[in-house]
C-alpha cells in the first residue's frame, strides 16, 4: 500500500516511515518512549494535552507528535532539554487545577497523570491556582462523573462517538471553564447510556468511575473520614 | 416555540452546516439561544445537542440567557486587561448595579465580558450593541452610558 518511504532523522539516527504516519507512531516503531495522555490508539488524535510534544528543527514551536505527520527530511528530537522542560511544565499546569487528593482517589496508582508526573519527577506544586469544583454527577445507574478531576483529554468524548457511536458527550464553555457536558450540561441519567463502560476504562484519571456499586464512593467517604483532620489539601 | 422562523433558518443552513452562522441568526431572532431552540437546531441538523450547546457556550457573543435591550461587552483579553479594563468594569458595575453576566431589573442593560474584539491598539475597549468604544477610562463611562438611557 505504502510504496513511498519517508526518511527522517529521529534523535540523531536516520529512520524511515511511510506517508501518513505520525511522529509518535514512528517513535514507537523505533522503541522511543514518548509520554501521551489524550492520545489513545484507535481514537482520532486531537493534540489536546500537549504532553507528547517534540522538537522539529525549523518549526517555530514544539509540535504534538500524536497528530503531526512525518515529512521528508524532518529532524526530530523527542527528548531534548527544551522538550523535557516543556513537558514538565505542561504536566505541572495540568496538576495545578487538578485536586491534590491522590491518596484518597479511587484511581490510585492506575492514574496515568500521576504516573507521568512521577516519571517526569514532578514534586510539590509550583503553580497555586484556584481549583475548578463541580458537584459529583452520580445520577446515572452506570457511571459516576467527578468532573473536578477531569483533565479535558476528551478520550470519553471520542470513545463514545467513535467506538460506541452514542455521542453523548461534548465539550462546552471556554478556557478555564471548559467542561465535558451531556446535552445542555445536564446530568448523565438518561437511557441513552447503556453501560458499555468504554469511557470509564479509557479515562486516564479518576473522573469517570463505575457505579458498581455504591461502594466506590462510600469507600472514598470512609477513607476521607479516616484521614479527616489531615484533610485533602496539600496531599500529593 | 420554534415556529416558521427557526425552520427557515435551519433549512438555509442544512447543507453548509455552518453552525456558528446559524446560531448567530437564531440569536438575532430570539435575542439569545433558548434551550428548546438549541435542541430543535440539533435535531434538524442531525447532530448531538451537546455540539450545539458546546458551540453556543464557547463564543462570548452568544448567550444562553435572555439579554437586556443594550448589551455591553467589555473586552477581557490580555491587552485590555493590561490596560486596566478592571476600572472600566468596576465603573459600569457601580453605575448600573449589576455584575458581569447580569441584566438590570428594567431590562435596559446586560453587562458581559467578552474575548478580543480587535481593538487591542486602543485598549481597553468595549462594545455596546454594535458600536465599539475604545481607550476607555472610568471617567468616560457615564457619558457613554447616558447615550443609551
Amino acid at each position: 500500500m505504502n510504496t513511498n518511504t519517508i526518511r527522517v532523522t529521529l534523535n540523531g539516527t536516520e529512520v524511515s516511515g511511510h506517508p501518513g504516519m505520525t511522529i509518535l507512531e514512528l517513535a514507537q516503531e523505533n522503541e522511543i518512549d514518548i509520554p501521551t495522555l489524550c492520545h489513545y490508539p484507535g481514537l482520532p488524535p486531537i493534540g489536546a494535552c500537549r504532553i507528547c510534544v517534540v522538537e522539529v528543527e525549523g518549526s517555530r514551536t514544539l509540535v504534538a507528535s500524536c497528530h503531526t505527520p512525518i515529512a521528508p527530511d524532518m529532524v526530530i528530537h523527542t527528548h531534548s532539554p527544551k522538550v523535557l522542560e516543556a513537558r514538565k511544565v505542561i504536566v505541572e499546569l495540568l496538576l495545578a487545577s487538578h485536586p491534590e487528593a491522590c491518596l484518597v482517589c479511587d484511581k490510585g496508582n492506575l492514574c496515568e497523570l500521576r504516573k507521568i508526573a512521577a516519571d517526569l519527577e514532578i514534586g510539590l506544586p509550583r503553580f497555586k491556582v484556584k481549583k475548578r469544583y463541580y458537584p459529583l454527577d452520580d445520577l446515572s445507574p452506570y457511571i459516576i462523573r467527578d468532573l473536578t478531576k477531569c483533565i479535558l483529554c476528551q478520550r470519553c468524548v471520542r470513545a463514545c462517538r467513535e467506538i460506541k457511536k452514542a455521542n453523548l458527550f461534548a465539550v462546552a464553555y471556554r478556557g478555564f471553564h471548559s467542561k465535558v457536558v451531556v446535552d445542555q450540561d445536564q446530568p448523565l441519567d438518561k437511557q441513552a447510556c447503556q453501560s458499555c463502560d468504554v469511557c470509564i476504562s479509557l479515562c486516564p484519571v479518576g473522573a469517570l468511575a463505575k457505579r458498581d456499586g455504591e461502594n466506590a464512593s462510600q469507600e472514598t467517604e470512609a477513607t476521607m473520614s479516616r484521614v479527616s483532620g489531615f484533610g485533602t489539601e496539600g496531599v500529593v | 416555540m420554534a415556529g416558521k422562523t427557526l425552520q427557515k433558518i435551519t433549512a438555509k443552513h442544512k447543507k453548509g452546516r455552518n453552525l456558528v452562522s446559524l446560531l448567530k441568526e437564531v440569536q438575532d431572532e430570539y435575542g439569545y439561544l433558548p434551550a428548546q431552540v438549541m435542541t430543535e437546531v440539533a435535531d434538524s441538523l442531525d447532530i448531538p445537542v451537546g455540539e450545539v450547546y458546546g458551540t453556543g457556550t464557547f463564543y462570548s457573543f452568544f448567550s444562553t440567557q435572555p439579554l437586556g435591550k443594550n448589551i455591553i461587552r467589555v473586552c477581557k483579553s490580555v491587552p485590555c486587561y493590561l490596560a486596566d479594563n478592571q476600572s472600566v468594569i468596576t465603573e459600569i458595575q457601580k453605575q448600573l448595579g449589576i455584575k458581569p453576566g447580569e441584566t438590570t431589573d428594567d431590562g435596559e442593560f446586560s453587562l458581559q465580558l467578552t474575548n478580543c474584539i480587535g481593538a487591542c491598539d486602543k485598549a481597553p475597549a468595549m462594545m455596546i450593541n454594535d458600536t465599539v468604544y475604545s481607550e476607555l477610562t472610568s471617567a468616560k463611562i457615564s457619558e457613554i452610558l447616558s447615550n443609551y438611557r
